[in-house]
């Protein structure tokens, strides 16, 4: 990965570069919130307005997604997104590196939504309850394989939603890395520099076709994908959560039935 | 011509393997690895490709279908269609990440 890595402006010693980033996505949200609240008024200006706007957006999808009680679960949520947020466009940014780019960060958030759902879930139902509802609704005799099944699709979550955004990311930044070594002095400019008939007739506008390329598609691209996948990520994380609370509802439901 | 195709597989499979028949006499096994790997990532990250776009196109086209007959549904569907084409898509970034651990990891 010689090629393609693009060291960071900041390198503090002895400690790896999405650690060093993580802090400062962590400042950059720490001061936001910070200015946004330092001079609270009912009229919003500034900063407080835009917090305030995009926590209605939290407030929202929660609504729509969990229903009644979803509010409980925004500082979860929204410190998820805003942080994926801030990690995904920190990337963007010349001479930052991006967190969430690295998959020990994607990883960390995945395994926190993962025991948080299952403690969300035993919390509202019990242990035993919870764990009855792994096997499902099927015949006794076919339940110690749904069981199984269950626990590794339930395995299988925290994996691909690390994977999933570790692999957006990455595969962002690999691309345009390419693209840029590819139209560099190394690519198609150095061509163009020797002076050759070649280069003059291919390299040159090549490089322009390049650099337009990257800054009118795959930069607008890398932006929408940042959104995005901090969207996804707090949209899975909702749909585990509300998976873990129905599953109680389905009881709730359940039990009436069988009285009458 | 499916013949041909064959042909033209087996020769694109075996061509690392001449191309480092000779360094592989003095050098070992080792050497094999590192041709069959790139060769492996290529294909493999190309078929994922391809075929998370085929995945993809579907679910897409689906969702405009219904977006065009409920036009006052449109953020659900939206909402779910988004869902669904990050589920097809990370089946290609597993894909992307071994092609990545294929190329990039020393073994």
């Amino acid at each position: 990965m010689d090629i393609i890595d693009h060291p960071p402006i900041l390198r503090l010693p002895g400690i790896p570069d999405h650690v060093t980033y993580t802090w400062i996505a962590m400042l950059i949200l720490i001061v936001v919130s910070f200015v946004a609240t330092r001079r609270l008024a009912m009229v919003p200006t500034g900063t407080q307005n835009f917090m305030e706007m995009v926590l209605d957006q939290f407030h929202q999808i929660l609504d729509e997604v969990i229903g009644a009680g979803g509010r409980r679960y925004l500082p979860l949520i929204g410190t998820l997104g805003l942080f994926i947020l801030t990690s995904n466009l920190m990337g963007l940014v010349p001479g930052l590196a991006s967190p969430t780019a690295n998959l020990n960060t994607t990883a960390a958030c995945a395994l926190i939504v993962f025991f948080t759902y299952h403690v969300i879930g035993v919390r509202k139902q019990g242990v035993i309850p919870y764990l009855k509802h792994f096997a499902g609704p099927v015949p006794g005799v076919l339940k110690p394989l749904m069981f199984v099944i269950e626990i590794i699709s339930h395995l299988a979550r925290p994996l691909s939603l690390s994977l999933r955004l570790f692999g957006n990311m990455a595969g962002g930044h690999i691309l345009i890395a390419i693209f840029f070594f590819m139209m560099g002095f190394d690519g198609l400019l150095g061509w163009a520099l020797t002076g050759s008939f070649g280069g003059l007739l291919i390299g040159a506008p090549g490089t322009i076709v390049a650099a337009a390329f990257v800054i009118g598609f795959l930069l607008p691209l890398k932006i929408l994908v940042a959104f995005l996948q901090a969207f996804i990520f707090c949209m899975l994380t909702m749909i585990y959560i509300t998976g873990a609370l129905e599953e109680a509802e389905h009881e709730a439901h359940n039990a009436p039935a069988g009285h009458h | 011509m499916r013949r041909t195709l064959m042909f033209a597989l087996m020769t694109v499979f075996a061509v690392p393997g001449i191309a480092l028949a000779a360094d592989a006499a003095a050098g070992g096994a080792g050497e094999w690895v590192k041709p069959f790997a790139a060769l492996a990532a290529g294909l493999g990250f190309g078929l994922a490709a391809g075929l998370c776009g085929l995945g993809q196109g579907r679910a897409a086209g689906s969702a405009v279908d219904a977006m065009a007959r409920q036009p006052g549904n449109t953020n659900r569907i939206q909402t779910a269609m988004i869902l669904g084409l990050a589920f097809i898509e990370s089946l290609t970034l597993f894909v992307f990440v071994i092609a990545v651990i294929l190329l990039f990891v020393k073994s």
